[in-house]
C-alpha cells in the first residue's frame, strides 16, 4: 500500500513537473533559449488563480483567466525581451531571463506582500475514492490535466496544420518561412500555449497548498531545466516521460534515500547519471 | 544684517538636530526573499518599541535612530552588513532580526568589533559562543526542543513519536533537543524524515508516517512549510497531535492549513491569552500599529529592542562596553517574559505551549520545568 501510495505522490508530483517543463521545452526547441523567467510565469499563474478565486469564487473561472493573462504575459516577454537579443550568443538571452526572474519573484513581493496568498475557501478539498486510490479532487485533477493538456498539445501538434507549421519552424525556420508560415505568429503562439501550460500548474500548485508565494517558482526554476536537459532538449514526450521518472524517483528517495541524498538534489544525480549513459538526453534520436 | 544672522544660524541650528539627539542601533533582518515575512514582523515589533522609547524622551534625552539593512536571512550578506553598521554607520549596538544563518555570521563580526548584539529569535546554539557580547533574548533550539519532548511524554501522554525536521540550523537544533530528552520522557521515535525549506509538497513523507502510524508528530518548520505540511497530513486522514514551534507561530500558519490547523500545538515564547500586563499591551499597541495579528517574531523584536533600550538608559553613556555590561545585568518582564542573562548571555524562561481553536492560537499549558530548559552556560 505505502509502494503504491508513493508512486501515486510521484505521479502527481510528475505532472506538476511535466506541465512546466513542457513549457520550457517548447520554447528551447523553437528558439534555443533557456527560459529560465517562465518559473516566474508559473508563479504568476498562481497568484492570478488565488485571486480571481477569491473574488469571484470560481475556480474554473480563475484557471481560465490565468491561462490566458499568463499566455499573454509569455507573448510579452518575447516581445521585450528576448525577440531584440536573438542574434546574440545563447548566454545574453539566458542572462535576460534570469535577471526577469528575479525581477518577477521581488514584483510579486512588492504587489502581492511578502507573506503569500491564500484562498479563502480552498476549493477541490474533498476526498475521492477511485480505482481504491484516495486521492483529494484537487490531486485527481492535478494529474487529470496534466494528462488532458498533453494530449491536446500533441493533438495540436500532429493531427493540425498549425502544429504542421509549428514542426516545420522547429525544423529549419527558413524553409518554413519560404513555404508561407509566418515565423512569428508560430512564435507567439508557441510562447502562448507554454506559459498556459505553466499557469495551470501554478494554479494546481496553489488550490494542493493553499499558498503562494513570490518564491514558489525557485525549484522549479533549476529543476524544469534538469527535465528538459534529460528529456532531450526540446523533445516534449521526452520532457514528459523525464518529468514523470523524476516525479517518481523524488518520491521514492525522499523516503529511501533519505540519509544519503536531499530530495532537490536527485534530480541532478539521476541528470548526471543519465547523461553518462546517454549524453545526448534520454529520448533524443539523434 | 537680519539675512546674514539668519543664514548664519539656520545650518547651525539643523546641524545640531542631526548631531545631538540620536544615537543609532543596527537592525540585519530579512526584507527579502523567502524569510521576509519573518524579517518584516520582527522589524514592525523592533519599531514599536523605538517608537515607545522615542516618545518617552529616547535614551536619557537622545532619540533612538534605527539602522535597519535587509540580510535576506543569508550569511554571506549578513557579515558585509555588520561591517557596514559597525565601521559606516558607528552603531553603539545592534540586534538580529534574522534566522540562524545569518545570525551566526553577523555575531562574530560584532563581537570582534566589540559592539553588543542581541538576536531576538534566531535559535542556533553557536550564536551566544561568538563571545561575551553576544545576547540572545529568545529560546535556544534544543531548549524548546526538550519542552516539545515534555509536552508529548508527559502533558499529552504519548509514547510513538514521528520526527518530521526542516532540514537547517533552525530543524535541526530543535530535533537534537527533542532527541536529547525523548529518553527522559520515555518517548520513541519510530522515524525522522527530513524535508528542506523549499518544500511544500509532502506527499511521500505523509504517506509514509500513514504506514508508520505514529501517536504524535513532532514537525518543526515555519509557517510557510507547516501550513502545507499540517494541511497534507490531515488531508491524507491522520489525526494524531501535530506538534509545532515558533516557526509556526503566525496567523499565516492558520490562514494557510485553514480549518486542518485546529488542534495543532505549538511550543512558542508569547501566549496571546497572558494576563501580563506588558504582553497586553505589546499585543494590542502592535496590532494597531502593524495591522495584522501579532506573532512571535514580532514580540521578539520588540523584546529584544526593550532590553537593549533598558540597556541603554542604564548604561548612561554610549559606550558599547558599558552597554554590553548592562545587558548582561539585564532584569525586566517584556512581552516574552522575564528576561535576565546567564554567564553565557542565554535567558531562561517558561516555555509557553499554544493551540489553534476556532481559528487563533490560545493558551494550551505552560513548560515551567527548571532543569529541562536550563540553557548551557559559558
Amino acid at each position: 500500500m505505502l509502494f503504491l501510495d508513493l508512486l501515486i505522490q510521484g505521479l502527481l508530483q510528475g505532472s506538476i513537473y511535466g506541465l512546466i517543463a513542457v513549457g520550457l521545452t517548447l520554447v528551447y526547441g523553437l528558439l534555443r533559449i533557456l527560459h529560465v523567467a517562465h518559473a516566474g510565469l508559473f508563479t504568476l499563474g498562481g497568484y492570478i488563480c488565488v485571486i480571481v478565486t477569491n473574488q469571484t469564487s470560481s475556480f474554473l473561472l480563475a484557471v481560465l483567466t490565468s491561462m490566458i493573462l499568463v499566455g499573454l504575459a509569455g507573448m510579452i516577454i518575447y516581445r521585450i525581451c528576448y525577440q531584440p537579443i536573438l542574434d546574440q550568443p545563447p548566454f545574453v538571452p539566458l542572462i535576460a531571463s534570469i535577471g526577469l526572474f528575479i525581477a518577477m519573484e521581488e514584483l510579486f513581493r512588492i504587489f502581492f506582500g511578502a507573506y503569500g496568498l491564500s484562498f479563502t475557501e480552498l476549493p477541490l478539498q474533498e476526498p475521492l475514492a477511485l480505482m481504491q486510490i484516495n486521492l483529494k479532487q484537487a490531486e485527481w485533477i492535478t494529474i487529470a490535466s496534466s494528462v488532458g493538456f498533453v494530449a491536446m498539445l500533441a493533438f495540436l501538434a500532429n493531427r493540425t496544420k498549425l502544429g504542421l507549421a509549428w514542426k516545420a519552424t522547429v525544423t529549419d525556420p527558413e524553409i518554413a518561412s519560404s513555404f508561407g508560415v509566418n515565423i512569428i505568429q508560430v512564435r507567439y503562439l508557441n510562447f502562448f500555449i507554454g506559459s498556459s501550460l505553466a499557469a495551470v500548474s501554478g494554479c494546481m500548485m496553489a488550490v494542493l497548498n493553499n499558498l503562494v508565494e513570490p518564491t514558489m517558482g525557485s525549484v522549479p526554476s533549476y529543476k524544469m531545466l534538469a527535465i528538459i536537459v534529460l528529456g532531450g532538449l526540446g523533445n516534449v514526450r521526452g520532457t514528459l516521460i523525464a518529468a514523470v521518472l523524476l516525479g517518481i524517483i523524488e518520491s521514492y528517495g525522499t523516503i529511501y534515500l533519505d540519509d544519503l541524498l536531499d530530495r532537490d538534489s536527485i534530480a541532478f544525480v539521476f541528470l548526471i547519471i543519465a547523461l553518462m549513459i546517454r549524453p545526448q538526453g534520454l529520448f533524443q534520436r539523434h | 544684517m537680519k539675512y546674514l544672522l539668519l543664514s548664519v544660524l539656520f545650518p547651525v541650528f539643523f546641524l545640531g538636530l542631526v548631531h545631538a539627539d540620536s544615537v543609532k542601533i543596527g537592525f540585519n533582518v530579512p526584507l527579502t526573499g523567502f524569510a521576509a515575512a519573518d524579517g518584516k514582523s520582527a522589524l514592525n515589533g523592533a519599531k514599536l518599541a523605538v517608537k515607545q522609547a522615542n516618545q518617552a524622551g529616547g535614551i536619557n534625552g537622545k532619540m533612538i535612530e534605527l539602522v535597519v539593512y535587509d540580510d535576506q536571512a543569508s550569511p554571506k550578506q549578513a557579515v558585509p552588513i555588520s561591517n557596514k553598521l559597525i565601521e559606516k554607520d558607528k552603531v553603539v549596538a545592534a540586534i538580529s532580526g534574522s534566522y540562524s544563518g545569518a545570525t551566526r555570521a553577523a555575531a562574530g563580526v560584532f563581537q570582534s568589533a566589540e559592539i553588543p548584539y542581541i538576536s531576538a529569535y534566531a535559535v542556533h546554539p553557536e550564536i551566544t559562543k561568538a563571545g561575551n557580547y553576544v545576547f540572545r533574548t529568545s529560546f535556544m533550539g534544543e531548549v524548546q526542543g526538550r519542552a516539545g519532548a515534555k509536552l508529548i511524554g508527559a502533558t499529552l501522554q504519548r509514547k510513538r513519536v514521528v520526527l518530521i525536521t526542516l532540514k537547517n540550523d533552525f530543524g535541526k537544533s530543535l530535533a537534537a533537543g527533542f532527541k536529547e530528552a525523548a529518553g527522559q520522557f520515555n518517548l520513541q521515535i519510530v522515524n525522522e524524515y527530513e524535508y528542506s525549506i523549499k518544500d511544500r509538497q509532502f506527499g511521500p513523507i505523509v504517506a509514509k508516517v500513514k504506514a508508520d502510524a505514529p501517536e504524535a508528530i513532532y514537525a518543526t518548520g515555519y509557517f510557510f512549510t507547516a501550513g502545507p505540511l499540517v494541511s497534507q497530513l490531515r488531508a491524507a486522514g491522520i489525526t494524531v497531535p501535530v506538534i509545532g514551534q515558533e516557526g509556526y507561530d503566525s496567523e499565516q500558519f492558520i490562514k494557510i492549513a485553514g480549518k486542518a490547523s485546529e488542534g495543532t500545538i505549538i511550543t512558542t515564547s508569547l501566549d496571546r491569552d497572558s494576563n501580563s500586563s506588558e504582553t497586553r499591551s505589546f499585543i494590542s499597541e502592535f496590532e494597531a500599529m502593524a495591522g495584522h495579528k501579532v506573532d512571535m517574531v514580532a514580540a521578539s523584536g520588540h523584546t529584544a529592542m526593550k532590553v537593549l533600550v533598558a540597556a541603554m538608559k542604564k548604561a548612561g553613556t554610549t559606550s558599547p562596553s558599558a552597554i554590553r555590561n548592562a545587558i548582561a545585568q539585564t532584569n525586566l518582564v517584556a512581552s516574552t517574559g522575564s528576561i535576565s542573562f546567564n554567564d553565557l548571555g542565554e535567558v531562561q524562561k517558561n516555555v509557553q505551549v499554544q493551540v489553534v481553536r476556532d481559528g487563533d492560537f490560545h493558551y494550551h499549558s505552560e513548560i515551567r520545568d527548571q532543569v529541562l530548559l536550563a540553557p548551557p552556560t559559558r
